[in-house]
């Protein structure tokens, strides 16, 4: 794999694709995949030129420019605040060394993607640049909430690093949201208290009676990624007969991950669902590895990836664009995986062995694509959780 | 006289009335008008009246059980839903708060007995503490639960050496009922054990001296006395409990969702019109107890008396005084007993959640403590820093008790001596409590922090001050409900004749009625700190952008993925310096207090 060395020097290039030139005074000219641009950026109103100099890496020529101006990134909190694991302050710190006129702002408001789109539903105007944490989820809630007004729009194409990005996790089709990391959803058992279960069916006999943990649907993601990957296995028609077996196996239905993670640790129940990267963490603190299983149910797991979009109201684009570009370079590609403990979105990220040794990838890894889910989704989400409430 | 001195006297003289419209200003602007403009989404539909969600909701069997078929005038179906579902997702919210209402009496009412009745050191300070559980973050307290009532936790252990066998809280009722009493015992106690310091031990003593037995004085001169803050807690306990959300995923699962489980997620995929039906709901059966209760309240503050309580009995008496009357000891044993049990229920999950601090996957640890410092030294500005959250919350608390009390006692006064329309003005109110903490927050977000647009600029209302504004209007409807019940049975004479003798009202009520009401004061005055210190709701919507954040954000903020222990620290720094400032509040007002 060819390592694009001038990402380690002092500003990253920027390929302004033909479909970027929106920004006003830019002018780009396209050789190839390679462009050159000699443009001014805007920025916050007021106009900054810089002076575009020559610089050749590897096999292209690209055109560096000094950026600057404030980015206002969007996300969810932990990505930034939460202990010991958040990406945020590295991605800031090594991008603002890259780009030393150039400021990263966080935004990391309570509600999450849903104050934007709350905002945008009431007409007031948004505030930042572009949001890191888009999923599938949002892109049809934010669809059907705004019809044919645009929240984000469609980013790829002025990235020079997007061809990177693997092909089976871009999941949206309008590539508003670029994928940047992704998780698969599995079980995480306690080995001394029981035996892979390794098939749904397993999950309704006795044997695994009162052993399964998971998380509300409706409000927790991970919850809803178990919930889409039994109907993914189990098909539309059947399930909500596997359900109420389940709801009769005594499944243990918690509020969120948290919740339900701080249940299984305390030994409630032996199984618990969750991540496949769970055994990176266990290794990390130190902990007894025969606790932290990870089993994947009929040799599957649900893929659940996370991108980043530009919001459509933002003047940003070169900020946005080399940002998103910085992110999905091979450096950062590894240090969001470690920080995160997620997996990559592209195929070139450079991982430290310990993730290599303990982050598990299922042998098929499924999951359910934009048109799918779209207009099925909240159907499916809401029978489940009648079935769920109404039966006991 | 200068002019200063004519202003403070027309001040003094018009202080109630300025104040009561300070109070409807703020209510109006911080609650009233975000939450209607979510109630109005039950019933609105781009801007015209539409019926038709409301409708479907009031008749769905899911929702209502039995009562579904008879909003919709269809009786024939009632036999096959009270098969099915009889009670509904609304019914079965009510039934576990009914049960949660029933063990937070049992649970509270003892501990108020012991608190006023007894003696014996370090009372006052766990007087000052019992509201502590009140402003525990509901992940706190479900990792207590888990780590103390858990599989592997010590009572399961003391269980099963005892023979009985382990027991699995696991998505139980008893669970969420359990933790209910935890977080509401404590508001029975403190709220009955103000009432029991104000009762007029004379009247005891003259029905004794008339020749009632002690458990006729007991029931006919005391209860009466006593009930109205007994009847409060509850119904402070069944409003609380019905809108219970967090803790019930967190220990009971999606199994046992209460209607405030559904508006939460409904809020979450911005179905707006059944969330908003769904919490008005909620409100109506809320509010409708409340004025009941009032009701039954202002016939029962007629009886004017003064606080005048017996003196309290010492737990550890000498050895020449009483100590063989058999009735003293069994009564010391049953209060032993009732120790062991609040010990239990109390001290264990948060002893457990101190231990869950300081306990790492290899033992003992200061790690999570050396994360708070590290962050605090060398934290980004956009990250949560746990000085800053401290700090917050101490302003944010100390300014919520300067505005809710004169809130509180303005309300109180107003609606003293109610008829019809001062109850339905103390039950408006009241509406604070009834009123789903996440319409709240939902309509202070569209109406607050996106703004208003008026007179071509965008009026947007955040930061410390809306969120100093925000915790008052949460906290003096417990001032209210502690100051009123005293208030109502203050007699009126004294009032009359300091006002005959030319004080003005606010002086009257300053000078003599508030004095003889302290305890009830006091009471209001260590709830409104603690509302401001636990609430959440709304404080993570209006600090969005800001550093305003307070202790519970930073506890919520400091989960990290696989890693409670930074989270369960700073739950602990919160216990901590909550405790702290209890005692303080309740030293200071203890001066106060006669």
């Amino acid at each position: 794999m060819e390592r694009r060395t001038f990402l380690k020097h002092g500003t990253a290039a920027t390929l302004v694709g033909l479909a970027g030139c929106t920004g006003g005074d830019e002018q780009g000219t396209t050789t190839g995949s390679d462009t050159t641009t000699a443009d001014e950026t805007t920025t916050e109103g007021s106009e900054t030129t810089t002076e575009a100099t020559d610089e050749t890496t590897t096999d292209e020529t690209t055109t560096e420019q000094d950026l600057s101006g404030t980015l206002t990134v969007a996300t969810y909190s932990s990505f930034v605040d939460a202990p010991s694991s958040s990406p945020g302050p590295w991605l800031k710190e090594a991008f603002e060394e890259r780009h030393p006129d150039v400021t990263v702002e966080w935004a990391t408001p309570d509600n999450e993607m849903n104050y934007y789109l709350q905002r945008a539903q009431q007409g007031v105007d948004i505030e930042a640049d572009m949001f890191v944490g888009v999923n599938v989820d949002h892109l049809i809630r934010i669809d059907d909430e705004l019809g044919d007004r645009q929240l984000f729009e469609p980013g790829a194409s002025p990235l020079d690093n997007y061809g990177h990005v693997k092909e089976d996790l871009k999941f949206d089709p309008q590539q508003r949201a670029i994928p940047y990391d992704t998780g698969y959803i599995s079980l995480v058992y306690d080995g001394n208290e029981a035996d892979d279960p390794e098939t749904f069916d397993a999950l309704t006999t006795d044997e695994y009676a009162g052993d399964l943990i998971v998380q509300n649907a409706r409000t927790a993601a991970t919850g809803r990624a178990f919930l889409l990957w039994t109907i993914h296995n189990q098909g539309e028609e059947n399930y909500l007969d596997y359900w109420e077996q389940l709801v009769d196996n005594d499944v243990t239905i918690l509020g969120s991950w948290d919740d339900a993670y701080t249940a299984w640790e305390n030994g409630e129940a032996p199984m618990v669902v969750s991540y496949s990267t769970d055994q990176v963490y266990a290794n990390r603190y130190d902990q007894d590895l025969s606790k932290h299983q990870v089993g994947f149910l009929d040799g599957e797991g649900y893929a659940n990836p996370e991108g980043m979009a530009k919001f459509a109201d933002s003047d940003n684009d070169d900020l946005v664009a080399a940002f998103m570009d910085f992110v999905l370079s091979a450096e950062a590609q590894g240090e969001i995986a470690v920080r995160n403990v997620q997996f990559p979105a592209t195929d070139w990220a450079d991982l430290p062995a310990e993730f290599e040794e303990y982050a598990q990838v299922p042998d098929q890894p499924v999951t359910f694509t934009y048109e799918e889910l779209k207009g099925n989704v909240d159907e499916w989400v809401d029978q489940w959780a009648r079935q769920i409430v109404g039966g006991s | 006289m200068t002019r200063g001195e004519g202003l403070a006297r027309w001040f003094e003289r018009r202080a109630i009335a300025v104040l009561g419209v300070a109070t409807a200003l703020v209510l109006a602007v911080l609650f009233y008008y975000p939450v209607l403009t979510v109630f109005a989404d039950a019933v609105r539909l781009g801007g015209a009246w539409n019926f038709e969600v409301a409708r479907e909701v009031l008749t769905d069997p899911f929702y209502f059980g039995v009562f579904a078929p008879l909003f919709d005038g269809d009786l024939t179906a009632v036999s096959e839903i009270a098969a099915d579902q009889p009670l509904g997702l609304v019914g079965f919210t009510a039934y576990q708060a009914l049960l949660s209402t029933i063990a937070s009496v049992a649970l509270g009412l003892p501990g108020a007995y012991v608190l006023a009745r007894y003696e014996f050191p370090g009372r006052r300070t766990i007087r000052s503490l019992t509201i502590l559980p009140f402003v525990l973050p509901s992940i706190m307290v479900a990792i207590g639960f888990y780590a103390f009532f858990g599989a592997n936790g010590p009572v399961n252990d003391l269980l099963a050496a005892l023979g009985v066998g382990r027991l699995s809280m696991l998505g139980t009722l008893e669970a969420i009922v359990v933790a209910h009493a935890f977080y509401n015992a404590p508001l029975v106690t403190r709220v009955t054990t103000a009432a029991w310091e104000s009762v007029d031990a004379r009247m005891v003593e003259t029905a004794r001296s008339l020749g009632a037995n002690p458990w006729r004085a007991f029931r006919d001169v005391l209860v009466p006395q006593l009930l109205p803050a007994v009847l409060t807690g509850a119904l402070l306990t069944f409003v609380f409990t019905f809108m219970s959300f967090p803790i019930v995923l967190a220990l009971g699962g999606f199994q046992l969702a209460t209607v405030e489980v559904w508006v939460f997620s409904l809020v979450q995929q911005l179905d707006y019109a059944e969330a908003a039906t769904l919490a008005v709901v909620e409100t109506v059966v809320s509010l409708a107890l409340t004025y009941a209760y009032l009701t039954y309240e202002s016939r029962q503050s007629a009886n004017s008396r003064a606080a005048n309580p017996p003196p309290r009995k010492r737990f550890f008496p000498s050895v020449s005084a009483d100590a063989g009357s058999l009735i003293a000891g069994l009564e010391r044993a049953a209060i032993l007993a009732y120790a062991t049990v609040a010990a239990v229920v109390f001290v264990g999950p948060i002893a457990s959640m101190v231990v869950e601090s300081v306990t790492g996957p290899n033992g003992l640890t200061l790690q999570y403590y050396r994360f708070l410092v590290q962050r605090q030294v060398e934290g980004a500005s956009f990250q949560t820093l746990p000085g800053v959250a401290v700090r917050n919350s101490l302003l944010f608390g100390a300014a919520t008790l300067l505005v809710a009390l004169p809130m509180g006692v303005t309300v109180s006064v107003l609606t003293a001596r109610g008829g019809r329309w001062e109850r339905l003005a103390d039950t408006a109110a009241m509406a604070p409590l009834a009123v789903s903490g996440v319409v709240v927050g939902l309509g202070m977000l569209r109406g607050l922090v996106f703004g208003v647009e008026l007179f071509g600029h965008r009026v947007q209302v955040d930061g410390p001050v809306a969120i100093v504004a925000a915790h008052a209007v949460a906290a003096y409807p417990f001032v209210v409900r502690n100051v009123s019940p005293l208030l109502g049975g203050v007699d009126r004479s004294v009032v009359e004749s300091a006002r005959a003798l030319g004080a003005t009202r606010v002086r009257a009520l300053l000078d003599v009625e508030l004095p003889l009401v302290a305890a009830g004061v006091a009471a209001g005055a260590a709830f409104a700190f603690a509302i401001s210190i636990g609430e959440f709701d709304s404080t993570v919507i209006l600090a969005t952008g800001s550093s305003s954040y307070t202790m519970p954000v930073a506890v919520e903020r400091y989960i990290g993925n696989r890693t409670l222990g930074p989270a369960t620290a700073m739950g602990t720094v919160l216990l901590a310096v909550t405790s702290l400032s209890f005692v303080v509040i309740d030293r200071l007002g203890g001066r106060w207090e006669v």
